[in-house]
């Protein structure tokens, strides 16, 4: 028998993903143009098997995306702040200087809902829960990014209290993910 | 990012060729011109995704929307050439098992 389980983002500010020490840091200004050079700029030296094609890129993109627009509104005098790792895996720390995730829980309770209709397999409700659609979405929001990074982040994503910084890490096993 | 759509062919699919990256810059635009040519009457659409090696989220929440349009009004979608990181990201967005796929020819 089948048994519903739905991820969700966690809070936790002393978790293990947030010790930076002996990691490399970099940051940038809030310019929405330039999230995609920010990622290649991060992942210059990334071993080649981590990369897995350009799904370390297109995941890493997503934070950084998060960061500068939904954090930081795009705010050129603000800056985001990341640090990085990439020796046995691929771990980051990005944090950004808005309000805050304030709408986590929400989240959690629409990917629940949504989760749910997928697995009773009534593909209309999912259909229309597909994108999250929070008060400040716009075009440019396709609304399903930390659902595929709740999978791809096999070793966590947890944000912290203010919910304005996010750590990541993503496990290798024999160069390629172990999930 | 751009895209080419075609006459129907004798199936009465209209293809859209879809080239480079699906990505948030580019994705808004291909999403409202899709829509709006649903909106406009095209009943039956093809999408070649085989030249897309990249696809982010706001690429996902164009198909997503192109996916719900097109069940709203009763539009035929089929996709053929997902490969790569595009069919990963879709698979990890639980998207991928509602777009109806055929094989490239």
């Amino acid at each position: 028998m089948k048994r519903f389980i739905a991820r969700k983002l966690i809070v936790d500010e002393r978790n293990e993903l947030f010790d930076a020490q002996g990691m490399r840091y970099v940051e940038f200004p809030s310019d929405f143009s330039r999230i995609r050079e920010f990622t290649s700029l991060v992942l210059a030296e990334c071993p080649e098997s981590f990369r897995e094609g350009n799904l370390l890129e297109q995941q890493l993109s997503e934070i950084i995306k998060n960061g500068i627009k939904h954090g930081n509104r795009n705010d050129p005098l603000k800056r985001l702040r990341v640090w990085y790792d990439l020796r046995k895996r691929a771990r980051f720390i990005v944090e950004d200087e808005g309000e805050g995730f304030i709408e986590l829980d929400q989240w959690n309770e629409f990917f629940q809902e949504r989760q749910k209709a997928l697995f009773d397999e009534d593909f209309d409700a999912f259909l229309s829960l597909a994108s999250y659609r929070g008060p400040k979405s716009d075009e440019t929001d396709g609304g399903n990014s930390l659902i595929a990074a709740l999978e791809y982040w096999n070793g966590g994503m947890i944000f912290n209290e203010a919910r304005n910084k996010v750590g990541v890490v993503r496990w290798y096993a024999r160069g390629s993910a172990s999930s | 990012m751009e895209w080419l759509i075609s006459q129907p062919d004798t199936d009465g699919f209209e293809n859209v060729i879809v080239t480079g990256d699906c990505d948030l810059y580019a994705a808004p635009s291909f999403a409202k011109a899709m829509r709006d040519r649903i909106a406009g009457g095209s009943t039956r659409l093809r999408f070649d995704l085989s030249k897309v090696d990249y696809l982010d989220s706001t690429g996902v929440g164009a198909i997503i929307r192109i996916l719900q349009e097109g069940r709203r009004s009763g539009t035929e979608l089929l996709f053929r050439g997902v490969k790569g990181t595009p069919r990963k990201v879709l698979r990890m967005s639980n998207i991928l098992s509602l777009m109806r796929e055929e094989q490239l020819p």
